[in-house]
């Protein structure tokens, strides 16, 4: 075994033994499990702003009414049609209001006004008159649900002249699932694809400087600068947040297809129209490389600065504006996700920092495969450019004992 | 001496911090198996030129080999280190925190907790083994990292103020783990400012301050860079003794302190008993390394001011 060789082993060892310690020191706490679930809790949140909504909805809905102000022969046939109707509509978000229907009393028009007056329950459209020449008066929100009495009126003469209210037509229905993800889909598995790659990688830089801080304020940086070349601890600490994130990615990755599995049809056959663009395979092997990009680039950064502080207050100063930076370029990368193919997206593709995100956007909402050999490339040369300045900013910033100011003549150069 | 026969070797290293320069020019060779010590006030640049050796800084000149080896880094898997600024972390446990240390320094977590646990029974830490540091005393927790340093067996230690912070019963363990150590066959190289550790522990040692290195040798070079000390009892005291004494005579409790001429202290105790005074009590000894030290560095500091003086000039 050479000289080279053997140096080239005891510094992979040695990175492994900073990363080892750093993984466990991370994932064997209990604010880990806080971490692990964060996207339930976050999830969580999400669900109950939801169910507000809903439930706000639909405090509105059962109060909602069209009237039809029709004999009680045709208000039979009506209320049938209306019933069968109904069932295309999905969700109380589509479905109109519920049907009422009044024998005429009187002067028809009157009671139609007075109806949509009522104090009892919101009345969005009445119809009155003959069906043939029905009125229909609706209010502010009413115009699709005027439409709707229309296509009542509309069928109920017409299953009266044909004899009846029964159904004429019988159809054969027959559920065939869409093997192509819908163009929304693809967007929606691009903002996923983004959101979760920005999520995680804050998470896990923060975490990275977070056991960096430790180091200083316990002072084993220098133990570990004796035995390790800091090249090796920066790298060290990379790999171990890394490794964070293999299991986090691994264990959301395993539950998420599971509960895919087991789910209801109705809701399979729903995710299976989000979709990446590329394909499900590929797009797993392409998440997870501009992860590794993402989180090696933002994750250096990070380090480096980090390295700069020696306080935990200083640390917290510094990490506000690279998270800035981080959020811009999550913002930047949606756009991208949002809008492929036009100026900003090509820029967002482009630029380094936001590179990741935005590649694995184009990774959900387009097909072609060469620009992300192209772009792999590309961030793989940044990364080795922003580890290589980093690391050695990391090693300036980290030996600067005790005054541990911060000084961008630090980072480049003597 | 050749490489063969040195741990350490170092020539003109130099080190700059902000323009001020901290280590100016210091030589160091420490024999293969020695004790070696590196002495010298708060601030003489110790800590810096043990951290240049181990190659955790680059120094701005000079020449060194570790080991044998011209790139430090290359033998950092034989070398312990006990940075002055103690550091564990506080979560793991002792004898995890001392296989952590031998890990960096390529030896098996296997083999080197189960070495923790034998080292730590040896010093008396029996109890600690599971005991996280952050539970332990900070004089215990030095002891821990100092196990650690020394886990993977190497063939050099460097101790950067070892003694700084234990009580007397842990120093004396310290200078006992020192001793087998040395004895294990390693080189030991360790900075301090206390010169009773020193005097019984060093085979060799120098003294630098000012960022120079004033004195190289062992310790009876160093106490022999001062003359002897007299001690004087008179059978009848009398007026005329200061007289027949040097004039560097001082009195004390029970009799008279003087510096040994250096052709003897026979001519001045002739005249003594001549004149009638006679000799209750004499011993006559070489001052201790506390003294030769104390002349060294203050010495330096004169040469220092005069220096500074005649650039100002
Ligand atoms: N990283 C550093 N940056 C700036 N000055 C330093 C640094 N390290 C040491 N010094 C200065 O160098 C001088 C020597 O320090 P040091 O080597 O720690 O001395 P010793 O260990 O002998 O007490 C001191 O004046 C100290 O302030
Ligand atoms: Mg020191």
């Amino acid at each position: 075994m050479s000289a080279q060789q053997s140096n080239t082993r005891r510094l992979i060892r040695q990175t492994l033994t900073i990363a080892r310690r750093d993984f466990i020191a991370t994932v064997f706490t209990p604010t880990f499990l806080i971490f692990l679930f964060a996207p339930l809790i976050m999830g969580s949140f999400g669900a109950i702003g939801g169910l507000g909504a809903l439930s706000m909805k639909q405090g509105n809905d059962t109060k909602d009414r069209i009237v039809a102000i029709v004999p009680p022969a045709e208000a039979a046939a009506m209320a049938a049609i209306d019933t069968r109707l109904r069932r295309i509509f999905r969700g109380r978000d589509e479905r109109p209001p519920a049907l009422v229907t009044e024998a005429p009393r009187g002067d028809a028009a009157a009671r139609a006004r007075a109806e949509l007056q009522a104090k009892d329950y919101d009345v969005s459209a009445v119809l009155y008159g003959p069906l043939a020449t029905p009125t229909i008066l609706y209010g502010a929100q009413g115009a699709r649900t005027a439409d709707y009495l229309a296509e009542l009126a509309e069928a109920t003469l017409r299953a009266e002249r044909s004899g009846g209210s029964a159904a004429l037509s019988r159809p054969t229905k027959q559920s065939v699932a869409r093997t192509k993800v819908s163009n929304g889909g693809k967007n929606q598995a691009a903002f996923f694809t983004v959101f979760g790659i920005f999520f995680l990688t804050l998470l896990l830089a923060g975490q990275a400087v977070g056991t960096m801080a430790e180091e200083r304020s316990n002072k084993v940086i220098e133990v570990l600068a004796a035995a390790v070349p800091l090249e090796s601890v920066f790298l060290g600490k990379l790999l171990g947040m890394f490794g964070v994130a293999v299991l986090f990615v691994g264990f959301w990755g395993t539950l998420v297809s599971q509960i895919a599995a087991i789910a209801p049809p109705g809701l399979a056959a729903a995710l299976a129209t989000i979709g990446p663009a590329v394909g499900m395979p590929v797009y797993v092997v392409l998440f997870f490389a501009y992860f590794t990009m993402a989180y090696m680039l933002l994750g250096a950064v990070f380090l480096s600065v980090g390295a700069q502080a020696s306080t935990m207050r200083e640390i917290q100063m510094l990490s506000l504006p690279i998270t800035i930076v981080q959020v811009a370029m999550f913002g930047l990368a949606s756009v991208a996700a949002a809008q492929p193919g036009t100026a900003v997206a090509t820029f967002a593709e482009w630029f380094p920092f936001s590179s990741p995100f935005a590649m694995a956007a184009r990774a959900a909402n387009r097909p072609e495969l060469w620009p992300h050999l192209l772009a792999l490339a590309w961030q793989l040369l940044w990364v080795g450019i922003v580890i290589t300045i980093g690391a050695r900013a990391f090693r300036r910033g980290v030996l600067q004992s005790g005054s541990g100011k911060f000084s961008v003549k630090a980072l480049f150069g003597r | 001496m050749t490489s063969d026969t040195l741990a350490i070797s170092a020539t003109g290293l130099i080190k700059n911090f902000g323009g001020r320069r901290v280590v100016d020019g210091i030589d160091i060779a420490v024999p293969k198996g020695a004790i070696y010590g590196v002495l010298g006030p708060n601030g003489a640049g110790k800590t810096t030129t043990l951290r240049m050796l181990l190659g955790i800084i680059e120094p701005d000149g000079g020449h060194r080999t570790l080991l044998g080896h011209e790139r430090p880094r290359e033998a950092s898997d034989q070398v312990g280190y006990l940075p002055e600024e103690r550091g564990l972390y506080p979560a793991m446990k002792a004898k995890d925190a001392i296989a952590f240390l031998g890990a960096l320094r390529g030896l098996d977590l296997k083999t080197g907790r189960k070495r923790a646990i034998d080292l730590l029974e040896a010093a008396g830490l029996g109890h600690a083994v599971d005991t996280k540091i952050r539970k332990l005393s900070k004089g215990m927790a030095q002891l821990v990292q100092l196990l650690g340093s020394v886990v993977h067996r190497p063939d050099l230690l460097v101790l950067d103020e070892p003694f700084s912070g234990l009580d007397p019963v842990n120093q004396e363990r310290l200078e006992a783990l020192i001793v087998a150590e040395r004895d294990r066959g390693a080189t030991i190289l360790f900075s301090t400012h206390v010169m009773a550790h020193a005097e019984r522990l060093c085979d060799r040692l120098c003294i630098i301050a000012g960022g120079k290195r004033r004195f190289e040798g062992t310790v009876a070079d160093a106490r022999g860079t001062l003359p002897m000390k007299a001690h004087y009892v008179p059978h009848h005291d009398g007026d005329g003794i200061a007289a027949l004494l040097p004039a560097d005579a001082v009195r004390d409790a029970d009799g008279w302190r003087f510096t040994v001429p250096e052709d003897g202290a026979e001519a001045i105790l002739k005249r003594l008993i001549d004149a009638g005074f006679g000799i209750a009590g004499l011993s006559i000894e070489r001052p201790g390394l506390h003294e030769a030290f104390v002349r060294i560095v203050g010495a330096a500091a004169q040469d220092d001011e005069a220096d500074s003086l005649e650039q100002a000039a």
